[in-house]
């Protein structure tokens, strides 16, 4: 409060002073011109009754008669001004008068013989006494400064009764003027304040009329609220139709992912019936059940299964992938020997590895022992991995498996070849589904481009991570964080 | 500091009237006389005369035995009155005295003193003296000595039957006596 009134305050100041100077100013000089005016008057009236007795006195002194002319001087006892007076001659007091209380001249009185000499208290005009062109002596009187003081008086009644009254009436004409001023101001500053508060712009500061550039001001911010008010609106209806749009697009997106997953998943099963029919009927056939088939017919046989177990093993990826994606898989805990599942996986593509006489190194820390995982999980997951590092190791090549405990209960399982190596750009594209590196590459190595994708959310199902770091012509590193037990808790972790 | 300056103001005024008072007791009384009858003719006016000027000197003259002495002579070397040069008479006889601005009158002269004054009725020559009841016996100025200090009478009917004219103020000093109080 004390704050939003600072402008009435210096208003008022401003006023108060202003006038206030000027009152003084003329004050003051009034004051100095009449003191300076009774000063003269004074010794003007002083000096003509000093004259009239110097004259009257003359003959006195100069009989030498002392009696005459202090009878003489005691006529001044009629002017209540008078505080003492004295004839002078050859420096020695040849008559006087005083008043009872007042001291003796002073000794400087007897040395001055004409003009007037004023101090704080009184004022003393010397007048010489001439006869006859002849010099007989000096006449002194001094008188107090009751004029003086009547000059004061004067001064404290023309303040009291008309500068202090003026002054006052000039202060109130002020702060009606200034009011008329500060009030829209101070209105606008509260409504300005109550506007960021509540961020009501609809409402209008009264339009005054006691000056043009506040009511330009209150135009001006009157004009800057509507304005504001008009973009807020804007910006309000903007947002809604983003959201409402955001809102659409993501339950239309929704649908769709769902109608895919719906698709997807009916497509696996409606594909698998028939396509376990085709592969069941081969093998029989291979084994010669019904009857004895030569050997192109079994090499053919053989290529019609080969071809039958890859899209049903394509087919399961998928049905994987979508499932999790669905977040409709379920990871069953058991407690079970990490190198015991490593070298059961291993047994699994040793056959590969073994026809492309690739070198092949497993390394787990001694600390790492037991685990709490889906075992059958892990297992796809190394097996995964496994599988395209053999298949895009060239033959006699090197792959490896490592594993290594982490901080925080987990440990770091790495799958490194030193194969073709994947090119910086594509290993963010590396865990998307159905992408495929180069076609050609694929076209070479086969593949169902699922792999590193359901790998990838296997490994998140678990709450690990996974990353790859690989060069062209050198080779690959896939790595995979996972934790050495899984609780309850964090049984879904990493899948949203 | 205020009250030590106003006693050394009393001191030192005290001491000049100390020295002042011896200074008087020095002059005597005859040359105070002296300047007295020149300062009486400063406040005197007198009549144009025939046959005289601002030109022509103006004359104090003693009749009888001169009490002044030199006093007379020295106090009106030099001076003039109204413009006049001063000339100092000494007269044998009252006769003489008709063409004199001023005549005084000695105390040796009481007896002759109605012959004097007879010789200068009407004529405007201011005269003074010092013997007792001076004016009373229709002399103009009489000096007196009271408390040591000289003073004066003045028979005013005197000076304006002669057409002087005296100065108020002189008048003001003065004991004005009339002649027929003792006649």
């Amino acid at each position: 409060m004390a704050r939003s009134s600072s402008i009435g305050r210096k208003l008022r100041w401003l006023s108060i002073l202003s006038s206030g100077t000027a009152v003084l100013a003329v004050s003051v000089t009034l004051l100095f011109v009449q003191i300076q005016r009774a000063r003269k008057d004074m010794v003007l009236r002083l000096g003509s009754v000093t004259e009239l007795i110097a004259l009257n006195s003359a003959v006195a002194v100069d009989f030498n008669d002392a009696d005459a002319a202090t009878a003489l001087l005691s006529s001044l006892t009629t002017r209540p001004g008078v505080l003492t007076a004295a004839i002078v001659v050859n420096g020695r007091v040849f008559a006087i008068y005083r008043r009872a209380d007042v001291s003796f001249p002073k000794g400087e009185d007897l040395q001055i013989t004409n003009g007037s000499r004023f101090t704080d208290h009184d004022v003393t005009v010397f007048r010489p006494i001439v006869s006859g062109g002849r010099s007989l002596g000096t006449l002194f009187i001094r008188a107090d400064l009751r004029e003086i003081e009547e000059t004061w008086r004067w001064f404290a009644a023309i303040t009291a009764f008309v500068a202090i009254p003026a002054l006052l009436i000039a202060i109130v004409i002020s702060q009606l003027l200034q009011r008329a001023i500060a009030r829209p101001i101070l209105n606008l500053a509260s409504l300005a304040k109550a506007v960021s508060i509540e961020k009501d712009y609809s409402v209008r500061a009264p339009t005054v009329h006691t000056a043009a550039e506040i009511e330009q001001l209150v135009g001006t911010f009157n004009h800057m609220l509507s304005e504001i008010e008009r973009q807020h609106a804007e910006i309000q209806e903007a947002h809604g139709t983003l959201e409402q749009r955001v809102a659409d697009r993501t339950s239309e997106l929704k649908q769709a992912n769902q109608a895919k997953d719906r698709f997807l998943a009916s497509m696996s099963h409606e594909l698998r019936t028939p396509l376990n029919g085709i592969i069941g009927f081969a093998e029989f056939l291979s084994d010669g059940k019904p009857g004895p088939i030569n050997d192109k017919q079994k090499e053919y046989l053989g290529d019609v299964l080969n071809s039958g177990r890859h899209l049903l093993h394509l087919i399961n990826d998928m049905l994987d992938l979508v499932k999790i994606q669905a977040g409709r898989v379920d990871l069953t805990l058991e407690r079970f020997s990490i190198r015991d599942a490593i070298s059961e996986v291993c047994t699994g593509v040793h056959p590969l590895a073994v026809s492309k006489a690739i070198e092949f190194t497993v390394n787990i820390d001694a600390g790492i022992e037991l685990v709490t995982l889906d075992e059958q999980r892990f297992k796809q997951i190394l097996y995964n991995l496994l599988s395209n590092a053999l298949k895009f190791t060239d033959d006699r090549g090197h792959v490896g498996i490592e594993v290594t405990p982490l901080d925080g209960g987990r440990f770091r399982l790495v799958v490194s070849d030193d194969g073709i190596g994947i090119r910086p750009e594509d290993i963010g594209r590396l865990f998307t589904e159905f992408e495929q590196l180069e076609t050609g590459t694929a076209r070479r190595f086969g593949g169902t481009g699922l792999g590193l994708a359901l790998t990838r959310e296997l490994v998140e199902l678990h709450g690990g991570e996974m990353d790859v770091e690989s060069e062209i012509g050198q080779g690959s590193r896939f790595g995979v964080v996972l934790p050495l037990a899984i609780t309850g808790g964090n049984k879904m972790g990493g899948q949203a | 500091m205020l009250r030590l300056h106003a006693r050394l103001g009393w001191l030192v005024a005290a001491g000049l009237c100390i020295a002042q008072a011896r200074g008087e007791s020095a002059l005597s009384e005859y040359q105070v006389k002296a300047a007295f009858v020149y300062k009486f003719a400063t406040y005197i006016r007198w009549p144009p005369r025939t046959g005289l000027d601002a030109s022509s000197p103006f004359v104090i003259c003693v009749i009888g035995r001169d009490p002044f002495g030199r006093e007379l002579d020295a106090v009106m070397h030099g001076q003039n009155i109204h413009g006049r040069r001063i000339v100092v008479k000494r007269l044998a006889r009252p006769e003489e005295a008709a063409r004199c601005d001023v005549l005084f009158i000695g105390s040796s002269e009481r007896a002759a003193l109605p012959q004097i004054l007879d010789a200068v009725h009407n004529e405007p020559v201011l005269t003074v003296g010092d013997m007792d009841h001076f004016a009373e016996l229709g002399g103009m100025i009489n000096l007196t000595t009271e408390d040591n200090h000289i003073r004066f009478d003045i028979n005013k009917g005197a000076i304006d039957r002669a057409g002087l004219k005296a100065a108020s103020q002189l008048l003001g000093l003065a004991r004005i006596v009339d002649e027929e109080k003792v006649r």
